[in-house]
């Protein structure tokens, strides 16, 4: 599976209800240490609400500047959450669909 | 076509601690620049490979996380802004296993020369360059 | 000494930006049309040139990356392929002005027909891109191309009413004859040169280029703020000049003959000479520094490797993607079409460019993972922020007042 099929998608409940478009897939580097660097892991992915074009990541990190750019992408990303891979059902080439009872996580990564 | 409603979930919690560094995809990998372990600018990440998980099927309750196998750049810039996607042959692949940083940059571990995203880069060195006298001196 | 070379990619940039052979045109347009009252437009679009390419000087310099990969980076793929696009035929069309340009300079010098001079331009500009080093190319060309300065010089000579220069500039009006439209086409026309995103482009990889450091911040800035402002220094006055000689007179201007006219009216055979010298070189350096900038913003979208400080073997793509440019723009000029003309419209794709490229700039310049503690200060950021809102309006109106006044006529 390559991202861009992934990114951009819809995300649907386990009843089918549209939750929002994948903005991002988080990974961490926790997995098999490797040579140089360890394996990167999919930790889940990032659900936005209006739209997937997030690349600016300002609902993500702290930056507030510069102002009005970094409070207005806020305001257009806000509710935005992340979902766990134990949490995604399926992810097809249409949609993601999560399994019931998923639990939504805040999307901010730590600095 | 417009899209359907959506709903919001009904709680948000904080966001569980990784055990290691954590990357988002979009934010940190893709469109960033890959360079050789000599510095040398290798390509751009146009895009990045999973192991898994199967397309459209439905993923068994305990199922792995699947992680990254490759970065990918080439003609999947094109299906990246356009749609589609290159037949997995012909994707070209740098394997995660030589990536050794990641920051502004993606820093390899390995030389340019001796990966596959760089070809047309060699061809035209050998083919075009290297026939014009001054070619291969030292600026 | 090395100080003072020191300050040569940031007069070479401006070169590009203020004096190549398409503004040296429309400067005198300007002023034999307008006199001094679109020099607000100079002034405006020179600040704005030395915000943006101060913070792209030290995106270069403490991060190490030059400013297309950015836009690519920030903006996405989708977005920074739309100003490759636009940026690229932005590049094109002025590198076959420059080089149509030196051609015309060295015609106007010899009397040797300008189709002559053209693929001798053609390989002199090729050859300096092939193999002469970054700094001997900026040194030498911006260097010489100071000496446009004879315009300010024979401004002097010229013993012009002070007093109704400096009214027509600090209380500007629409002259009679002229149309509103035209006025403001001419202002956003102005003001695309000043800011034309190949500046930053050449400004921030010639950063990468002289391997600028943060140790290197305070020669980042000096080159800004003594190059830019020379450049619009030498725009305003080839404005002058025309504003004293030519609006009087009712000369309206269509070749380089007439906007040489007010130097040679001036200061003689003497002069005159200067001047060619100095055009030829100006546009030598403007062309180099869009082909460049062509090779550049491919070169950084794509991630090939690049730059003059590598040999020519390990830039591969880079130098071959320049050559393709300098062919096309050759046969281009074969076609017959007249080099000044073609700068014309390049302004519509300017009006794409311009907030495709400044945005981005801004944005990183915030972004604590590229520049560690040498972000935008606050008082940046404001100035920043209304020059965004300018160049948006400045695009927005590009394309509507060029069909309006039917470009400038």
């Amino acid at each position: 599976m390559i991202l861009s099929d992934v990114l951009g998608s819809d995300v649907v409940d386990h009843h089918g209800q549209r939750l929002g478009e994948v903005s991002d897939v988080r990974f961490a580097l926790d997995a098999a240490p490797g040579q140089l660097l360890s394996g990167a892991r999919m930790v889940g992915i990032v659900v936005s609400p209006r739209t997937a074009s997030s690349f600016l990541g300002y609902e993500r990190l702290g930056l507030t500047q510069p102002w009005p750019v970094a409070q207005l992408l806020r305001w257009r990303h806000r509710g935005s959450f992340l979902v766990l891979w134990e949490d995604i059902e399926r992810m097809g080439s249409q949609e993601v669909a999560l399994r019931a009872g998923f639990t939504a996580y805040e999307s901010t990564l730590e600095s | 076509m417009s899209k359907a409603k959506r709903i919001q979930p009904s709680e948000i919690r904080p966001a569980p601690r990784a055990a290691g560094k954590v990357l988002d995809a979009q934010l940190h990998l893709l469109d960033r620049q890959m360079l050789d372990v000599d510095g040398v600018p290798v390509s751009t990440v146009d895009d990045v490979e999973l192991s898994g998980p199967e397309p459209d099927e439905r993923i068994p309750e305990s199922a792995p996380a699947p992680h990254i196998t490759a970065l990918l750049t080439g003609p999947v810039l094109g299906t990246r802004i356009f749609g589609g996607r290159p037949p997995s042959s012909r994707l070209i692949r740098i394997p995660w296993r030589v990536v050794a940083g990641v920051d502004t940059v993606i820093t390899l571990g390995v030389r340019s020369d001796s990966l596959d995203a760089s070809w047309v880069e060699r061809w035209l060195r050998n083919h075009v360059i290297a026939r014009i006298p001054g070619g291969r001196h030292d600026p | 000494m090395k100080r003072l070379l020191g300050v040569a990619l940031g007069i070479l940039t401006a070169i590009g930006g203020f004096v190549d052979i398409g503004d040296l045109v429309t400067n005198a347009v300007v002023g034999s049309r307008f006199g001094m009252s679109l020099a607000w437009v100079v002034v405006i679009g020179v600040v704005g040139i030395c915000l943006f390419a101060n913070m792209s000087g030290r995106v270069a310099a403490v991060s190490g990356r030059a400013t297309f990969e950015v836009i690519r980076e920030r903006m996405g793929p989708r977005a920074g392929l739309a100003n490759l696009g636009a940026s690229f035929l932005i590049n094109l069309m002025t590198v076959t002005a420059e080089i149509g340009g030196i051609a015309l300079a060295l015609q106007l010098a010899s009397g040797v027909a300008y189709m002559l001079w053209v693929p001798f331009a053609l390989l002199a500009v090729w050859l300096v891109i092939w193999r002469v080093k970054f700094s001997i190319m900026e040194n030498v060309t911006g260097l010489v191309g100071l000496t446009l300065v004879v315009f300010a010089v024979a401004l002097f000579l010229l013993k012009p009413d002070w007093g109704s220069l400096a009214a027509q500039a600090l209380s500007p009006s629409v002259p009679g004859e002229e149309s509103t439209g035209t006025y403001w086409y001419y202002a956003i026309a102005l003001f695309g040169a000043a800011m034309t995103p190949y500046e930053v482009f050449f400004f921030s990889s010639g950063a990468v280029e002289e391997r600028w450091k943060v140790k290197d911040l305070v020669q980042s800035r000096i080159n800004v703020l003594l190059g830019f402002p020379l450049g619009g220094f030498l725009s305003l006055a080839i404005a002058a000049c025309a504003a004293v000689v030519l609006l009087p007179a009712g000369i309206s201007v269509t070749t380089l003959s007439q906007v040489v006219l007010p130097v040679a009216q001036a200061g003689g055979q003497l002069a005159l000479a200067v001047l060619i010298l100095g055009i030829v070189a100006a546009t030598f350096g403007a062309a180099l520094e869009t082909t460049l900038s062509s090779g550049y913003t491919l070169a950084q979208y794509f991630g090939w490797p690049w730059g003059k400080f590598r040999r020519p073997a390990a830039a591969s793509r880079f130098h071959v993607a320049m050559m393709v440019v300098l062919l096309a723009g050759v046969a281009v000029l074969a076609t017959g079409v007249d080099p000044i003309l073609v700068t014309e419209y390049s302004v519509v794709f300017s009006a794409i460019a311009l907030p495709l490229t400044y945005l981005p700039i801004l944005i990183v310049a915030n972004d604590p993972q590229y520049m560690g503690k040498h972000v935008n200060g606050r008082a940046v950021n404001v100035a920043g922020l209304v020059y965004l809102v300018i160049i948006l309006v400045a695009s927005i109106a590009a394309i509507p007042l060029m069909i309006a006044s039917g470009a400038g006529a």
